[in-house]
């Protein structure tokens, strides 16, 4: 089996327990593991997991603030469906893997009592990873149409990571661009 | 037709409406007699797509009411189609989009707003047309004017040496850049700024940085002793 297929089966095991377990902590990791996979082969999979799993860890670190209804029965629908995505990742019908991670996210989204903070954490986890994947090296445009955001919604967040101060950023003396700016519009 | 042109990509609209100084663009404009332009792919990010959100639905009226107004203009208004610009935009989208490979696979870099700027700036150029890109995101930028840093900025947070062809990359030299922040700095220095006090400067460059603009603290500590 490919070694990113196996990787993922782990990710989605490991995330079954994490949620079992309630462990935040454990869940976030799992997210920064796949977006890795997210940004060099950019599969649909790995970006939906990656939001998924920061929001799921999000959602467990105010779950007793949030008061969610349901909780452990929530739990089980969606490590079921994750056990079907597992399942469909061995047979390599990654189709199905898809749409039983659209599922997973429904099952998330239909938790009635909190339906408004989770459709916030899913677009301030999707906003966050597009903040990763642009630190990555993919440019903002792209960054924003692989996660469906648009740039409006990443024009501050990406200015809070620390890419602009790598100096690999740095192409071109800053005095001299200021200069070149002035002069063509003099 | 006018000798100069800017060509601006997303980012740079979204940080000055966002800083609300867009105004600055009609000063400059006045000032260097030359075109401020758009694409449509790049329309279709500030103005088209964010109409139907609420949040960025005046930040995205206040775009549409400076192409309205002439202020900003399509590529249409230099004798450049649109058309030209989406099938040239494909050329380096296609380029661009398979000179890193990782696994094997080549790694998706860019989208078609961005190589729509370097498109008609390219065709401009060969128009004759001296012209500047307004761009705040780094990748494009360092994609033409240091492709190895790109590489190794990949390559590091992808923990594995990434493949790659620098000598695919000849159409992307040649292409100037600056960011918002270097267009405010000159606004600033040439009295367009409604702005009247000691620390304007260092306010504008840090706001610019805030939202958007890719440059490093040190960057602009440079620019604040200019």
């Amino acid at each position: 089996m490919d070694q990113e297929v196996l990787h993922t089966i782990q990710v989605l095991e490991d995330t079954k327990r994490g949620l079992l377990d309630g462990d935040s902590l454990k869940l976030k990791e799992l997210s920064n593991e796949t977006l890795h996979s997210a940004c060099g082969i950019q599969d649909s999979a790995s970006l939906t997991i990656a939001v998924l799993v920061y929001s799921l860890s999000k959602i467990i670190e105010r779950k007793d603030g949030v008061k969610v209804k349901d909780w452990d029965l929530f739990v089980k629908k969606f490590n079921s469906f994750l056990d079907l995505a597992i399942k469909a990742l061995k047979e390599n019908r990654l189709d199905r893997v898809e749409s039983y991670l659209v599922m997973a996210r429904k099952s998330l989204t239909g938790l009635g009592s909190i339906k408004h903070y989770v459709q916030e954490v899913l677009k301030k986890a999707s906003i966050n990873k597009a903040g990763k994947i642009y630190e990555h090296g993919i440019s903002l445009g792209h960054t924003a149409n692989l996660l469906g955001l648009t740039q409006w919604e990443l024009a501050e967040y990406t200015s809070q990571s620390n890419a602009a101060e790598n100096t690999d950023n740095i192409t071109l003396d800053v005095k001299k661009r200021a200069k070149m700016a002035l002069e063509f519009f003099s | 037709m006018s000798n100069k042109a800017v060509v601006f990509d997303s980012g740079t609209l979204i940080n000055l409406s966002l800083n609300g100084l867009l105004y600055v663009l009609e000063g400059l404009k006045k000032n260097f007699k030359g075109k401020l332009l758009i694409t449509e792919q790049v329309k279709y990010e500030v103005i088209d797509r964010p109409m139907g959100i609420s949040k960025f639905e005046l930040g995205a009226l206040r775009v549409k009411a400076l192409l309205e107004s002439g202020v900003l203009e399509m590529p249409e208004s230099t004798g450049i189609s649109s058309s030209l610009i989406s099938s040239r935009t494909s050329e380096f989208m296609s380029v661009a989009n398979k000179v890193l490979v990782f696994k094997g696979q080549p790694v998706q870099i860019v989208s078609a707003g961005e190589m729509s700027c370097l498109a008609l700036s390219a065709e401009l150029t060969a128009k004759g047309v001296a012209n500047i890109i307004s761009i705040d995101e780094r990748t494009t930028r360092v994609l033409c004017e240091e492709p190895r840093n790109l590489e190794r900025i990949l390559s590091a947070k992808l923990h594995q040496r990434l493949q790659t062809d620098i000598s695919k990359l000849k159409m992307f030299s040649n292409f100037k850049f600056i960011r918002t922040t270097e267009l405010v700095y000159s606004a600033f220095k040439l009295g367009l700024i409604a702005i009247e006090d000691k620390k304007a400067l260092e306010a504008l460059l840090y706001a610019t940085k805030f939202k958007g603009s890719s440059i490093s603290f040190e960057e602009i500590e440079q620019l604040k002793r200019m």
